[in-house]
């Protein structure tokens, strides 16, 4: 590389530094003004806050609606994130291990949900949702979300398999040990950490979904977003920034998690 | 005389441990192209037999195909009088052991070795006394927490070999297992492998590049080219008479010339060849000795110095290269006015003088040890 060349790609670094920082920074000023406004005193929303008070954190708290929300964000979330877990084990064990015919096609599928709007899917998910007469109910809620969420553990589970040649399966099989012994003992503690990871990921992705919940849900099984969604049309109130803010918290927490606890799987 | 009583005690042990293996028209195609052809052979109860061949000459497939992890496209295995090809891998009761080891990352050592009990349903106090008897019969009882990554290469083949064995399976077959060990290690776990065998007692059949190796630990070897077995015999049998130039070169060292023409060959007596480079030597042997036959003679088997001259051939030569290596001497002798060259290998005793390149030497080599071969 000659001095030129270096010269411009210094420049280049430096720039692709800069706009990392930017975009960090357009990213991060509206959470830490949603955070700012949820501790102070004052009824509407006034940036920069000028005293500090748990007032709208304990109204959020004592308040029904967001309680049932947050129970059923959570059995949703947990439900949707344990289905989407099975199913992204199963298709990429069958994309990964069994090479099944179509698997391109298969793993572009699975990943699908993920990269298509999801107004479409919504559109998509409603007719069928009435058809087999789950409007209305969790499941509807649980199913949809159940497809956004499904990308994640297929992702982590599949670089995991990826990871290591199949051969320890087959040894397992010669040793004695048939295909759901051998997933049992050898597979699954393999890609355990992926398993977690994915499963959190999709816990997460349902935990702030709110176009799916918005078709698919009724006002029994209002979701957090979505009854945040409702107040916002209804009135702005520093509440809505303190559940916001534990929406976030709870979020980083998750990701937090899917970060450290497959590292801790792995050590010991 | 005096090695009779061993043989015969270690013929019993065998007999007790090992299955007969017998393969017929054992063969794999992928498409069009016939990884392993139609194959068959007969393996005893307690033979050591290993495979060897160039790089995807069907060696990994084969074993493959008696291990049940790879569907042969026609044929049978025949183990014990059974045909267990229909099998599933984990009913097969085969041990193997794996280039790579193919250990549990996630388990311990000695959660590997118990595997196979494990699943076998054994109680615990039984595995936990197998396993111990187990480790150490490779000497690594001291290794049992600790995982597998925390271990040597040769002590990961050792647990391979300790895991794959501990449910006394009859047939063991191993893929390369010494592949990935430096030299030294290889000469170790060669005579580990060999002592686990005889106590073992199981049918071991076994893939190698290293003909060393191969000849070191086999009763008998088969030697693999283009998916189809050559040849198969003793390491001696290979050795000495092999049926083609491929093997000839394959198993060790050789000089190989091809023939122009053959005189006056009849079964048994000497006859006259003529080689491409004009050289004329006197052979005795019963393979047919016309143009695209090859003469083959072994580096050993040249003489180098006057006691040349009384062989059967003798010819003047220079020496064009000369190394002395720990127990051997080894040139590089032309055939003045040929051009060709000819390897040679001398076991330097204590009188034996060493010729420096450039050195004129007789050279010379008696009719029986110049062999005939197809390509
Ligand atoms: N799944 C497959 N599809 C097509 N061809 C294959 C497949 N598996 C193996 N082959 C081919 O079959 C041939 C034999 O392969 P095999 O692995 O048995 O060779 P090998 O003798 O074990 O070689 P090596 O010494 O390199 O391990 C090779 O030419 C290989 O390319
Ligand atoms: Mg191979």
């Amino acid at each position: 590389m000659n001095v030129s060349e270096k010269k411009l790609w210094a420049a280049w670094s430096r720039f692709l530094t800069g706009m990392v920082g930017a975009i960090l920074i357009g990213f991060l000023v509206p959470i830490l003004v949603v955070v700012a406004v949820s501790f102070q005193s004052k009824s509407y929303l006034s940036f920069p806050p000028t005293d500090f008070s748990l007032r709208w954190y304990q109204q959020f708290i004592g308040n029904d609606d967001y309680r049932s929300a947050i129970l059923n964000s959570m059995m949703i979330g947990a439900m949707a994130a344990a289905l989407a877990t099975v199913a992204g084990i199963s298709t990429a064990l069958a994309v990964v291990r069994a090479g099944v015919p179509g698997s391109t096609i298969v793993s572009a599928l699975s990943v699908a949900p993920a990269i298509l709007p999801q107004i479409v899917l919504a559109i998509g998910l409603f007719p069928i949702s009435v058809w087999l007469g789950l409007q209305g109910t969790l499941w509807a809620v649980i199913l949809a979300h159940a497809v956004i969420g499904l990308p994640f553990p297929f992702i982590t589970v599949c670089g995991a398999l990826a990871s290591y040649s199949n051969r320890i399966e087959i040894a397992s099989m010669t040793l004695g040990a048939n295909s759901f012994q051998t997933f049992r003992l050898i597979t699954l503690p393999m890609i355990r950490p992926a398993v977690i990871a994915g499963f959190i990921f999709a816990f997460a992705a349902s935990l702030d979904e709110l176009v799916l919940a918005l078709f698919l849900s009724s006002p029994s099984t209002r979701t957090l977003p979505l009854l945040l969604w409702e107040q916002l049309n209804f009135q702005v109130t520093p509440e809505i920034a303190a559940a916001a803010s534990v929406i976030l918290a709870a979020t980083s927490l998750l990701i937090l998690a899917a970060t450290l606890l497959p590292r801790l799987g792995k050590d010991n | 005389m005096l090695q009779m009583p061993s043989r015969s005690a270690t013929g019993q042990n065998r007999a007790a441990g090992g299955a007969t293996v017998s393969i017929r028209n054992l063969c794999k195609r992928y498409n069009n192209f016939e990884a392993v052809v139609p194959t068959s052979v007969e393996i005893d109860s307690g033979d050591f037999f290993a495979i060897i061949g160039p790089s995807g000459s069907g060696k990994s497939t084969l074993l493959g195909m008696i291990a049940g992890y790879i569907d042969p496209t026609e044929g049978q295995i025949v183990v014990d009088g059974r045909d267990i090809v229909p099998e599933p891998i984990y009913r097969r009761n085969i041990g193997m052991v794996f280039q790579n080891y193919a250990l549990f990352p996630h388990l311990s050592v000695a959660q590997n070795v118990a595997y196979p009990l494990k699943i076998r349903g054994v109680v615990k106090d039984e595995i936990a006394r197998r396993v111990r008897e187990s480790l150490a019969m490779v000497r690594l009882e001291a290794f049992a927490s600790r995982k597998p990554s925390e271990l040597s290469g040769g002590q990961q083949q050792r647990i391979a070999l300790a895991r794959a064995s501990i449910y006394h399976p009859s047939i063991l077959l191993m893929d390369e297992p010494l592949g990935a060990l430096d030299k030294n290690l290889r000469d170790e776990m060669q005579e580990e492998i060999k002592r686990f065998q005889q106590e073992l007692g199981a049918t071991v059949i076994y893939v190698t590049h290293d003909q060393q190796e191969a000849a070191f630990l086999a009763d008998r070897i088969a030697i693999m080219r283009d998916g189809a077995m050559t040849q198969i015999g003793s390491p001696r049998a290979l050795y000495e008479q092999p049926n083609s130039r491929f093997v000839a070169e394959f198993l060790g060292e050789a000089s190989i010339f091809p023939v122009k023409s053959a005189s006056g060959k009849q079964a048994g007596q000497p006859c006259r060849i003529v080689l491409e480079d004009g050289t004329q030597a006197i052979i005795r042997t019963d393979e047919d000795a016309g143009p695209g036959r090859f003469a083959c003679i072994r580096p050993e088997r040249v003489t180098v110095g006057p006691k040349a001259r009384d062989l059967d051939n003798s010819y003047a030569g220079t020496v064009r290269e000369s190394l002395y290596t720990p127990g051997s001497i080894r040139y590089r002798i032309e055939l003045n006015g040929t051009g060709s060259t000819l390897k040679v290998r001398v076991l330097p005793q204590g009188n034996t003088e060493v010729f420096e390149t450039g050195s004129a030497v007789d050279i010379g080599w008696s009719a029986d040890d110049m062999t005939i071969l197809r390509e």
